[in-house]
């Protein structure tokens, strides 16, 4: 193979890579998306976790949240991932949820103003990781658990939350 | 409050709570009675956790910042009021944490430049999993420039309200904490836009008002001692 047919394989290579790595890119997400991406699960009592590579407590809790996640229906429980990690740590964060199989969509936070996008979410917040927010069917938050928790207390919080119906 | 007075101030009471003079011994008025301790007793516990609450509460921007006890890394007790300076500033930090290692370099040119303007800094480890031997190691690996102490028991970093690393507190001359929050806005360096604690510590060095008295810092999460 000349230099030249090498080139043009890598260059017509390139964007069939790009897209094989599409499905599972993470969603950037800003204080409108992330609103938007509640009300789009009313209806369902919904687990959003705030978590990032660097944060152990979080890598630890990941997997105990997706099997909590699977003892639920799909039509009345979802789980959305949101990663807090820097553009530089996105790819260590895609391979630890493909590793965990983490459900699609998976995002990551991509705010103007990182103080601004945790205050919207709740002002209480300090940005401390791992951070846990459940919404009820309405759209409306109904627990929160920052820290390390217990997953029996998140437990309890969705049982609570998917008992009021809505 | 003498016998009498006393004894009339419960007869009162009793009335006020339905209690007859007659006979204060009947059965109804037993049940009284206990009725009456039992809302007594919740009054007390309400009150007592009230208090509980009162000594519990976070110091916040504006808010004096008492007296409060650290460990050098060789078990030796020091104070907030020995360390402290006309512009202290306390540092929670890690040892494991990967967002409070992207700051050592940070930290290190922060404590030259504002220890030459007569700033003091308390660097406080409050992770009940990193023992003082670890803390010391990592400073060593790390070039630390500054001393760093244990709160052990995380006892400061629950009167500061501290949940992350790094996380930070610039207290003036008065004792008053002025900013909460993080270094910068950004644990990447070349990304930051905002010297947060920088701007915090100019204004208060030249009388002023920080900019920004509130950040949210961010980090790893402070491992807190189970009591």
């Amino acid at each position: 193979m000349t230099r030249r047919h090498f080139l043009a394989a890598a260059l017509g290579a390139f964007p069939l890579a790009v897209l094989r790595a599409a499905p599972n890119a993470l969603s950037p997400l800003d204080e409108q998306s992330f609103r938007q991406m509640v009300a789009a699960h009313r209806g369902k009592v919904l687990l959003v976790e705030f978590w990032a590579t660097w944060c152990a407590a979080c890598r630890e809790e990941m997997p105990k949240l997706l099997a909590l996640r699977a003892s639920y229906s799909a039509g009345d429980f979802a789980m959305v991932t949101i990663s807090c990690d820097e553009p530089e740590q996105e790819r260590g964060a895609q391979a630890f949820l493909e590793k965990q199989s983490a459900p699609s969509p998976r995002y990551i936070k991509r705010a103007k103003d990182d103080d601004a996008f945790i205050n919207s979410i709740d002002p209480k917040w300090s940005g401390a990781l791992p951070a846990l927010f459940l919404y009820d069917r309405s759209g409306q938050l109904a627990a929160k658990f920052i820290g390390e928790s217990s997953t029996a207390s998140i437990q309890a919080a969705i049982k609570q939350a998917l008992a009021e119906g809505g | 409050m003498d016998g009498e007075s006393a004894k009339a101030n419960l007869c009162q009471f009793a009335l006020r709570a339905g209690i007859s003079n007659a006979n204060p011994w009947s059965i109804a008025n037993l049940r009284r009675w206990n009725s009456l301790m039992k809302h007594w007793l919740a009054a007390l516990i309400l009150f007592l956790s009230a208090g509980a609450l009162a000594t519990a509460q976070e110091y916040q921007v504006g808010s004096t910042v008492a007296d409060f006890q650290v460990k050098r890394l060789d078990g030796t007790p020091a104070s907030f009021s020995t360390l402290k300076g006309n512009v202290t500033v306390v540092i929670f930090i890690s040892v494991q944490c990967p967002v409070s290692n992207a700051y050592n370099e940070r930290m290190n040119a922060l404590y030259r430049d504002y220890s030459a303007k007569g700033v003091k800094f308390i660097f406080v480890n409050a992770n009940h999993t990193e023992p003082a031997a670890a803390v010391e190691e990592h400073a060593r690996q790390h070039n630390f420039a500054f001393a760093v102490f244990k709160d052990e028991n995380n006892v400061v970093a629950d009167k500061f309200g501290a949940t992350v690393t790094p996380e930070t507190y610039v207290i003036d001359a008065n004792g008053t904490l002025r900013y909460h929050g993080s270094i910068d806005n950004s644990q990447n360096e070349s990304r930051v836009t905002s010297f947060r604690l920088r701007a915090a510590l100019d204004a208060v060095l030249a009388g002023k008002q920080p900019p920004q008295t509130e950040t949210k810092a961010f980090g790893c999460s402070i491992k807190r001692a189970s009591r």
